[in-house]
């Protein structure tokens, strides 16, 4: 690794960006301005309705009367609602990228042109790769953390008509250099976690002969039916192992900010009573870290990796016919 | 010595059951400006794509002292290629393309590239998308000319372009690109248009080279010869290679025959590389085509 490496592969996710503008830069702009657009029509709408203002500015003031823990958890939980939106439409944003990644340049032969550049089929991948699970959470991030902003000043508008203390009530609950770095760092594991799946789908779209998209979920949909239908005819049990309820639990666990942190809520309602939902369930560097001490992260990686060391051996193999 | 450019032994490759190509054997030194004319189906493809190390090949092949095979990327800072018309990114803008070049290829000069482009109507701002197919192959020309690469491939370059189009590309390349140091690989249909720039001929049928000499060594090997309704007999006694007729008169093709024999029975002239290309390449027929069959 040189400094070459890092400005080609720069000049390679530039080009992955420019070449799909509207899923890496244009849906989070879209998804930022849909949620603004219904935050303000919910307080216009909601204006005309409640002339007393007993939702908003009376809201407003019973919220500041809360304690700090419940501020920070009501804070913490509109600002984590809002980014899961952006992390689920990323997802599938993603998918279709990736499946279509190695493919549509072999469709439209312009693949031609991309190998008489003097640019390995690794470099290629990896910046593909690279692409889903880098750059696209740092390009959501920035629509993140615009809605987020933009929902505190107008939370902080009418906490000035309610006469609180913002600063102390609104920002400093909210709390955002800590809810920006677990945002950020957290869809960044989140992206290790999907390795897997990226690269499974990056896989597809290296030989699939078209339609990768279709091939990649029928692919684990099949084996996982057969597995489970085979289960019945030889021991008439569920089978232990079934592929696709691996991959769905994959996809559906994820790391915060992706998902909650259902495994504390679980173990600590199961410990008696003592369960008291706070931020943590939503905003917390200790789950991020547990995800990465996991063994299934690690497993997912190797995966992962052997999926790209395919794709790459295809790529290599492929031209226009 | 500088090593050739493109240096094979024994290249061959199969597709199932079909031989597209049959031990070639090929030298090409620095400096030449190669036709490779065949048939569609002769393995002309399948040889490009072995040399840009885009298709697996069995037999040996260096291209610049590299394997494409397995140095593809690293080959390519040295060797261009322009496939037909349709391989720039569609979604491009003209800015990203040349920027994308520039940060991939060390040999670039945006300059020469600007300079080039000036004299076109595209605009940095188009999409690729938006270009007609004149100027997608203008851009495509332009970058690869102002890269300072050892060899240049191209492959139909001028396919479904009109004759001005045609013309001034050939003319851009042999005027401002070509010198000693640079080879130019070129297959076409269009021979007409390339035969007075190549230096060099080869011929492929069936994944084998039949012809591969220089066009010195044609003009000199091969002969044509007009002959009047009178002299027609004389002339076939002599066992030409091919025979037409065209308004009357026949034209015959001699392979290493005596010119001074031959001009007493008929007029000489220099065959051009599409005649050659009916003549050797075509069934061999002894009976003369009943209509004209000019290129």
């Amino acid at each position: 690794m040189n400094a070459g490496v890092f400005s080609r592969l720069w000049i390679l996710v530039r080009r992955e960006i420019w070449e799909s503008p509207v899923a890496f830069k244009w849906t989070p702009v879209i998804i930022a301005g849909f949620i603004l657009l219904v935050a303000v029509l919910l307080l216009i709408i909601g204006a005309r309705v409640d002339n007393e203002q007993v939702f908003t500015i009376d809201g407003v003031r019973m919220y500041a009367q809360m304690d700090d823990s419940q501020q920070r958890m009501l804070a913490a939980g509109a600002m984590f609602s809002v980014g899961s939106l952006f992390n689920q439409i990323m997802f599938l944003v993603v998918v279709f990228y990736l499946a279509g990644s190695l493919y549509d340049d072999r469709r439209d032969r312009s693949i031609l042109f991309w190998k008489s550049l003097p640019v390995s089929d690794r470099m290629t991948v990896t910046s593909k790769i690279l692409t889903a699970a880098v750059a696209a959470p740092i390009l959501y991030f920035g629509g993140i953390a615009l809605i987020q902003l933009s929902l505190l000043l107008i939370a902080s508008g009418y906490g000035l008509m309610a006469g609180i203390d913002i600063f102390g009530e609104v920002w400093l609950p909210a709390n955002l250099p800590k809810v920006w770095t677990v945002t950020l760092v957290g869809s960044l594991v989140q992206s290790l976690w999907l390795l897997p799946i990226y690269a499974w789908l990056l896989f597809c779209s290296s030989w699939a002969p078209r339609l990768p998209i279709l091939i990649a979920v029928l692919v684990p949909i099949l084996i996982g039916m057969f597995q489970h239908f085979w289960s019945f005819f030889s021991n008439f049990r569920l089978p232990d192992f079934n592929l696709l309820l691996v991959i769905l639990e994959r996809i559906g666990r994820g790391v915060m900010p992706a998902s909650i942190e259902w495994e504390q809520v679980v173990t600590e309602s199961q410990d008696g009573s003592s369960f008291v939902p706070s931020e943590e369930m939503l905003m917390s560097f200790k789950s991020i870290g547990n995800a990465l001490a996991s063994w299934e992260m690690w497993i997912g990686v190797a995966i992962g990796l052997l999926f790209l060391a395919g794709s790459v051996w295809f790529r290599r193999r492929s031209t226009d016919s | 010595m500088e090593p050739s450019t493109i240096h094979a032994r024994g290249l061959s490759r199969h597709y199932g059951s079909t031989v597209a190509l049959d031990n070639v054997d090929l030298t090409v030194p620095a400096g030449r400006i190669v036709g490779l004319i065949g048939p569609n189906g002769a393995g002309k493809t399948t040889a490009l794509k072995a040399i840009l190390g885009l298709g697996k090949f069995s037999g040996q092949l260096e291209v610049l002292g590299l394997d494409p095979s397995k140095h593809r990327d690293q080959l390519m800072e040295d060797v261009c290629f322009i496939a037909d018309v349709a391989v720039l990114p569609r979604w491009a803008r003209v800015w990203q393309i040349i920027e994308l070049t520039e940060r991939l290829h060390p040999r670039f000069s945006r300059e020469q590239c600007m300079k080039y482009l000036a004299r076109t109507n595209i605009q940095q701002r188009s999409k690729v998308r938006a270009l007609s197919k004149g100027m997608v192959v203008q851009l495509h020309l332009a970058l690869v000319m102002s890269i300072d690469a050892r060899l240049l491939v191209l492959d139909e370059p001028t396919l479904g372009l009109d004759i001005l189009f045609r013309k001034q590309f050939y003319t851009s390349l042999l005027n401002e690109y070509f010198d000693e140091q640079r080879t130019i690989l070129i297959t076409t249909h269009q021979v007409e248009e390339v035969e007075h720039i190549l230096t060099d001929l080869i011929f492929i049928k069936g994944g084998r080279l039949v012809v591969n000499s220089s066009m010195d060594d044609i003009y000199e090997r091969y002969t044509e010869v007009m002959v009047g309704p009178d002299t027609v007999e004389q002339a076939r006694a002599l066992d030409p290679i091919h025979e037409r007729v065209l308004f009357g008169r026949h034209i015959m093709l001699f392979d290493n025959a005596d010119e001074r024999a031959l001009g007493e029975i008929g007029e000489i002239h220099k065959p051009s590389v599409a005649d050659l290309f009916v003549a050797l390449m075509g069934e061999r027929t002894d009976l003369p085509e009943a209509g004209g069959n000019t290129a």
